[in-house]
């Protein structure tokens, strides 16, 4: 910034400063860079700039068959893989109608809904450490952890799995597993008792994110806002509900929207709440899967030919990630890959809500306002 | 609900051909002419019955002969969804030409600026049309059939034959 003093009691001229937050910073999340032009620590104008892990998905998934794009999935939203594997999995058996057996739909559900949790328990914790408290974060992991290493159980891979195939799931569950999932159950509630406690009704954390960054609903609806953020401006819309896919129809628990108890609706505690109560109906709903579990016997898949056969056609299909509305819109030549792959992909719109909010705000709100959003650069950029 | 809104576009927008492509399988879709896209996303925005109040996404798909965009537009309200069809012949180099509907929506900035960068379409009228995920200096638009990836980037040869066996 230059500054220049004329005399003692002249006005002094200011200029405005850019600062780039990013590619690599870790309020950021990943490769996101914001262009912010400051005015001493106000955001007079931010920029979001994307593309940095662009990798050009959607090309890769039209040149490989309709199981092999499967991986590709995987890659994109890489905390959420489960519920994009899910997502594309779904699109395909309805425009293919491939039947899926019951006990593959109960063992979905739960490894969607295991996904989500772990999915939120990232946001929960990188959350804190953008308004500077650490120690929530090595509780969210220590977490996460257990709901890693069953999934390295179920499928051998850790964050990638490529475990829902096309017709079903690729391995069964065991009823040890089901044992450890039921105890792992009952220990999470009573940590997110204690998250409550740690960070939610912390005087500072509220200090800091109640009234930040609102979006209320009409701006949701335009920028094409979708998931948590959009049921944290009040709007009581969630795709389980309301076009039930899988059999999510099935299950009993409650869509969490934010009602500004500590601010205004829309703010970015309202979002953050919105996750919280989110994964308290997320356990909720694994409960009932296990039970379910128990009971449903069978086959976890059914036989699906090698080169799986897609009739001419398209077909959109969304699903609800943990981020967002994820939507596969697929058009199908009858080849054994298909025509045109695209993904509406909720971080993509979801970010590019922030340009216009940003200005007027602190820096350090616009940190706690991109944390709020809690995006994923992988499936921004694809 | 696709033959109501066909019929409402013919009345309403003169010239707007809009024509019901159902599907056997998959999903139906709407075709319309690509002068009156603005019109046709404004008058399902706003007509009372419909309220298309979200753009989802807009894509675009390379055929021999054109490109076609798809415009998903889904209620929150009506709890509906629908695809929009546009076809745009090519002519020769010079990219295709839309009207931007980034007024009606304002997701349909960052939306459209991805497919002029991915399908190379330009729209007419958009407050920054410019690359969004390949970088500013790219050359050629990934997603159409035709595309080859250049012999160098900034000097760095990809896939040198050294390497690819």
């Amino acid at each position: 910034m230059s500054v220049e003093f004329i005399g003692n009691d002249e006005k002094i001229k200011s200029e405005l400063l850019t600062v780039n937050m990013g590619p690599q910073h870790p309020a950021t999340h990943g490769v996101l860079r914001v262009e912010i032009k400051t005015d001493s620590e106000i955001v007079a104008e931010a920029i979001p700039h994307i593309g940095y892990l662009h990798r050009c998905m959607e090309k890769h998934c039209e040149n490989a068959d309709y199981r092999a794009i499967v991986p590709f999935v995987d890659r994109m939203d890489y905390l959420a893989s489960m519920n994009m594997e899910l997502g594309y999995a779904i699109t395909i058996e309805k425009l293919a109608s491939i039947a899926v057996p019951r006990r593959a739909e109960v063992i979905r559900v739960l490894v969607s809904e295991l996904q989500r949790i772990a999915s939120h328990l990232v946001a929960f914790g990188t959350y804190g450490i953008d308004i500077g408290a650490f120690t929530p974060f090595l509780y969210a992991f220590d977490q996460r952890e257990k709901i890693i290493s069953f999934f390295e159980s179920i499928s051998g891979g850790r964050l990638l799995y490529n475990y829902i195939s096309i017709g079903g799931v690729s391995r069964d569950v065991s009823n040890d597993l089901i044992v450890g999932l039921e105890k792992f159950c009952a220990g999470f509630e009573d940590q997110l008792k204690m998250y409550d406690t740690l960070l939610t009704q912390n005087k500072i954390f509220i200090e800091r994110t109640a009234n930040v960054g609102v979006m209320d609903k009409d701006y949701c609806y335009d920028y094409g806002i979708t998931g948590p953020v959009l049921r944290g401006a009040g709007v009581e819309w969630d795709l389980r509900k309301k076009k039930p896919y899988s059999i999510y129809n099935e299950f009993n628990f409650e869509v969490a929207v934010g009602k500004g108890l500590k601010g205004c609706v829309g703010d970015c505690w309202d979002r953050y709440y919105v996750r919280m109560v989110e994964m308290e109906q997320s356990v909720k709903i694994i409960k009932q899967a296990l039970v379910k579990l128990r009971e449903e016997g069978g086959e976890f898949t059914t036989k699906v030919p090698r080169v799986i056969k897609v009739p001419v056609g398209e077909i959109y299909m969304r699903t609800e990630c943990p981020k967002g509305e994820l939507g596969y819109h697929i058009i199908s030549d009858g080849k054994k890959g298909p025509y045109r792959f695209k993904v509406k992909s909720p971080c993509f719109t979801n970010v590019s809500a922030l340009g216009e909010i940003a200005p007027g705000m602190m820096i350090a709100d616009l940190v706690a306002t991109i944390g709020s959003l809690d995006i994923v650069l992988g499936e921004v950029d694809r | 609900m696709h033959n109501e809104i066909v019929g409402l576009l013919n009345n309403r927008i003169k010239g707007v051909e809009a024509t019901f492509n159902k599907a056997e399988v998959g999903d139906s879709s709407i075709s319309v002419n690509p002068a009156f896209i603005v019109d046709v996303c404004k008058l399902l925005k706003e007509s009372g019955t419909h309220e298309f109040n979200v753009l989802q996404v807009i894509t675009g798909c390379d055929y021999p002969e054109y490109l076609e965009l798809s415009y998903i537009i889904a209620s929150f309200i009506n709890n509906t969804e629908l695809i929009l069809k546009v076809k745009l012949q090519k002519q020769g180099d010079s990219l295709p030409k839309i009207a931007s509907v980034s007024d009606v929506w304002k997701a349909a900035n960052w939306l459209e600026r991805e497919c002029y960068d991915m399908v190379g379409v330009e729209f007419t009228g958009h407050p920054d049309c410019r690359r969004i995920l390949c970088p500013d200096g790219f050359v050629g638009y990934p997603l159409r059939k035709d595309f080859k990836s250049e012999e160098s980037y900034n000097g760095m040869v990809i896939n040198p034959a050294s390497k690819m066996k």
